[in-house]
């Protein structure tokens, strides 16, 4: 199958999925007094049907925040940017990290280390935020001094340095790891005694025979780093009170006229956008790093 | 045996024995409130008592905003987090795993790992618990149910949305052992496909699932925490109006962190005595799969060459 023909069998697969996580909450409705459980698909049905008839008439991007009627073209933007720039920051920042730090583990002997980046590792994700939103108060109460804002309490003293460290901290812990468990198996190969027998040096030995044949690894797990990421992105926003996509999602999703399916959507679609331009700028920085040390 | 194993064990041990046993040796009773009064001592100079009260002798760990204690609360919780998330990490792997097998068995082209058209990997941008979220999200609130029922739903969905990556994995442990020779060779010798399942992958595979089991649990705890962080807590939430606050009506330990989740300004027990505990199960359920891997790989493993 070509490629072209396998987007096109794609699309409308991801819109499919896309459209039936949003129907999720229209679906699975309790009974008239609460104590039962029924599948509306009707309204369902309809609720799909409105989204296409919509599209004509502009109704589907128009949604309620709070009681504000809102066009959603003019406010996605706002969100989309913020979205992006912690999703490709943290992608970016975290795959470099860990791709350094991973290859010194590696080849390091500190098992308390390996114990402690593991521990982390098995962490959820809102336990670190949470962690760390608390070592800065306590810093804050000890000292005085307050490193970073813990949250944003409005627009212009918005919280940026602690949301971007919980957007790294997760990606490259996943990096780090996957790095340092396929430097190891590499090491073993014989190429490596091979070439250690003809007298190269380690540093080149790590960088120029072992990283080349991790890297197609990191490549193949490119989606799953994007996905704990992406994951991520919801709990730093609503931990930090940021305007990205997610925000809109979770607080507008139940609106003062009810769930709203339309916006639910599009959010999601946004979402989805974020996640395929930073999957390709990782593509491309990985491009970087092979043009260096694959020869 | 090992170190690792052994701490987890007790860690995990002592919050299962807490999970059957704490409700007889709470220090409160569920409904036991602290209201507020007004104390005067011998020397005439009065107090006034008031919710929250934080940790001392009569309230070891504090009580919540509204006077409620909150040791009783974890101990009262701590059944719905240990045996609602092992129910569901079982489940998972029962169902993941056999079907898993099934697949990576009689599943075509061995040689060549199916893949996935490229472009739907696109949907990993949506994040499992969002799933799981929008299922919820629409009787999670004030419902009519039971708090045991509601449990079980949540466990239905988590369960299904944690089947797929359960099946993936065991497909490719199943194909790799598959193709190896003692496998051809039980075939040539007549062993039928039941047989072979039976009595060459499966025992291969027990150990992997027993270690599966052990990482699920983690994978569904981190699930509860992030629904709660979304105020959608095992068992149903309880909503309360003017202001909007909401509750956890199992006491579960993640409910209890959602709950106080802005707390790490005042009242800052409140946040993390469930978070502590929360993190203790995890950690110990993590040292008792590290330990398990460590003693079923110490055989296999290699040595690197630098």
């Amino acid at each position: 199958m070509g490629k072209a023909a396998k987007l096109a069998m794609a699309v409308p697969g991801a819109l499919a999925f896309i459209f039936v996580i949003a129907l999720l909450p229209i679906l699975i409705q309790l009974g008239e007094n609460g104590d039962s459980l029924h599948l509306n698909v009707s309204g369902g049905l309809s609720s799909i049907k409105e989204y296409f008839a919509g599209i004509g008439t502009g109704d589907t991007f128009r949604f309620l925040s709070g009681r504000t009627e809102h066009s959603f073209w003019n406010q996605i933007w706002s969100y989309f940017d913020v979205s992006l720039f912690y999703v490709a920051i943290g992608a970016l920042l975290g795959t470099a990290i860990g791709i350094l730090a991973g290859v010194y583990l590696g080849m390091s002997r500190a098992e308390w280390l390996k114990r402690i980046v593991e521990l982390v590792g098995a962490l959820p994700d809102f336990v670190v935020i949470l962690l760390l939103q608390f070592i800065i108060v306590y810093i804050a109460t000890q000292t005085g001094v307050v490193l970073f804002r813990v949250a944003s309490l409005s627009t212009d003293q918005s919280a940026i340095m602690l949301p971007l460290i919980s957007m790294v901290i997760l990606p490259a812990n996943y990096m780090i790891r996957t790095v340092s468990q396929q430097m190891k198996m590499t090491l073993t190969e014989d190429y490596i005694s091979f070439a250690k027998a003809r007298g190269l040096g380690k540093t080149y030995i790590v960088f120029f025979h072992a990283l080349p044949n991790v890297l197609p690894f990191i490549k193949a797990d490119l989606h799953k780093l994007l996905g704990i990421l992406m994951g991520n992105l919801f709990i730093v926003e609503y931990l930090f009170n940021l305007h990205g996509v997610t925000k809109l999602i979770y607080s507008d999703t139940f609106a003062h006229g009810g769930y709203q399916f339309n916006l639910v959507v599009n959010s999601l679609l946004a979402l989805i956008a974020v996640y395929a331009i930073v999957y390709g700028v990782l593509r491309l920085f990985l491009r970087g790093w092979e043009k260096v040390f694959i020869r | 045996m090992n170190k690792t194993l052994i701490t987890g064990l007790v860690l995990t041990g002592f919050m299962v024995l807490a999970a059957l046993f704490g409700g007889y040796f709470a220090p409160h009773s569920l409904q036991d409130q602290l209201k507020t009064e007004y104390i005067v001592d011998e020397n005439g100079k009065g107090t006034i008592v008031s919710p929250p009260a934080a940790p001392g002798a009569e309230y070891p760990f504090g009580t919540d905003k509204n006077g409620y204690d909150l040791m009783t609360k974890l101990l009262y919780g701590a059944k719905y987090t240990i045996f609602v998330s092992l129910a569901i990490a079982v489940a998972r792997v029962f169902v993941g795993g056999l079907l898993g097998m099934l697949t990576g068995y009689y599943g075509k082209n061995p040689n060549k790992p199916i893949r996935k058209g490229a472009s739907l990997g696109i949907l990993n941008g949506i994040p499992i618990f969002l799933i799981a979220w929008f299922a919820m999200a629409g009787i999670t609130m004030n419902p009519g149910l039971s708090p045991l029922l509601m449990s079980i739903l949540l466990g239905v969905v988590l369960t299904l949305v944690g089947i797929p990556s359960v099946i993936a994995v065991t497909k490719d442990k199943t194909r790799v052992i598959r193709d190896r020779q003692f496998v051809l060779a039980s075939h040539s010798l007549g062993a039928g496909n039941w047989k072979i399942i039976r009595s060459h992958l499966f025992p291969h595979l027990k150990e992997s699932f027993l270690i599966l089991i052990v990482q699920e649990v983690i994978l569904v705890l981190s699930l509860f925490g992030q629904l709660a962080i979304f105020n959608i807590f095992v068992g149903g939430t309880t909503m309360y109006f003017d202001p909007a606050e909401f509750h956890s009506r199992t006491n579960e330990w993640s409910g209890l962190i959602g709950q106080a989740r802005t707390s790490f300004y005042a009242n800052q027990w409140m946040l993390f005595i469930p978070l502590a505990s929360y993190i203790v199960l995890i950690v110990g359920f993590h040292l008792v799969a590290g330990g398990l891997e460590a003693v079923f790989k110490k055989k296999y493993a290699k040595s690197a060459h630098l």
